[in-house]
C-alpha cells in the first residue's frame, strides 16, 4: 500500500521519553520521542483499546496506562499482556470484588495484540509520519 | 507473544532497578538466559515475573516478596551471600559466581 509522510508536530514538541497523539488523515497515531529518535505506533493499546500516550515510555517499551500492557514502540511488537489480577494488602470494596463471574471468564480470553507501526522522519524541524494511502473504491 | 522479546524486556527494567541496589546481572550468561526463561513462563502463567527458584504460597503478601528482582526484601541475606538466592543478580564486584556459597540465613546471622 501507497504511503506518503504527514506532518505530525514539530519536533521540539515532544520531550524525550513523550509521546503525544494525533489524529492523521482519520487515523489515531501516537508519536514517541526515545532518546531523539521518533517512533510513531496506532495510538490504542492491543488489549483494551486504552489510549497509548497516557501511558509511560522507558527506553523503546511503551505500557498502556490502563491495564500496564507493554509494547515496543519501535516494532509494535506486545511484550506482555496486562497486569493480573488485584494482589494488595488492601481489601478492595465489595462493589468490585463480587463482579460477575461471567466477567472473568470473558475477560481471560481476551489476548494482546501487537500494534502497528508507522515510518517517521525529520524535516525542517517537523516530525513526518507515513500514513498509508487509503484504496480508493471506484465511483460507480 | 515473543518469549525472548519479553526476556530482553525484563533485562532492561531489572538492570535499571539492581544496577542502584549494588547488584548486576550473572556474568554467566547462559545461566541468566535459562532464568529469564523460567521468568516468562511464571509471567504469562501468572502475570508476575516471579522468582524461578522460588515456590509460591499463594498469600499476596509473601508472594509479592518473590517478585523478581527481590532484592529489597531479602537484602541482609543476599549481601551476605553476594548473589540472590536463584543468582541471577551478584554483587557488582562479583566476577566469578562459582565460587560463592548458598548459605542458610541462620550461618549468616538472620535465623
Amino acid at each position: 500500500m501507497a504511503e506518503h509522510f504527514v506532518k505530525a508536530t514539530e519536533v521540539g514538541a515532544i520531550a524525550a521519553g513523550g509521546m503525544k497523539a494525533f489524529t492523521l488523515e482519520g487515523r489515531e497515531i501516537v508519536v514517541g520521542n526515545c532518546g531523539g529518535h521518533f517512533y510513531a505506533v496506532e495510538r490504542r493499546c492491543g488489549h483494551m483499546n486504552g489510549p497509548l500516550e497516557l501511558g509511560t515510555l522507558d527506553g523503546t517499551i511503551l505500557t498502556c496506562p490502563t491495564h500496564c500492557a507493554q509494547f515496543d514502540i519501535t516494532t509494535g511488537e506486545a511484550l506482555c499482556g496486562p497486569m493480573p489480577r488485584y494482589l494488595g494488602e488492601v481489601p478492595l470494596p465489595a462493589s468490585v470484588v463480587n463482579y460477575p463471574p461471567d466477567l472473568g471468564l470473558l475477560m481471560a480470553h481476551v489476548r494482546t495484540q501487537s500494534r502497528r507501526t508507522y515510518a517517521t522522519k525529520v524535516e525542517s524541524g517537523w516530525i513526518l509520519v507515513a500514513v498509508p494511502r487509503e484504496a480508493v473504491a471506484p465511483a460507480d | 507473544m515473543n518469549p525472548e522479546s519479553r526476556k530482553e524486556a525484563l533485562r532492561f527494567f531489572h538492570a535499571k532497578v539492581v544496577g542502584p541496589l549494588g547488584y548486576r546481572f550473572t556474568p554467566d550468561t547462559e545461566l541468566m538466559d535459562f532464568l529469564l526463561e523460567q521468568e516468562v513462563i511464571l509471567e504469562g502463567r501468572h502475570g508476575i515475573p516471579f522468582c524461578p527458584c522460588q515456590p509460591l504460597r499463594h498469600d499476596p503478601v509473601k508472594d509479592m516478596q518473590i517478585v523478581c528482582p527481590c532484592i529489597p526484601f531479602h537484602r541482609k541475606h543476599y549481601d551476605a551471600l553476594k548473589r540472590c538466592w536463584c543468582g541471577l543478580f551478584v554483587h557488582q564486584d562479583v566476577t566469578d559466581p562459582s565460587t560463592l556459597s548458598q548459605l542458610p540465613p541462620e550461618e549468616v546471622g538472620l535465623g
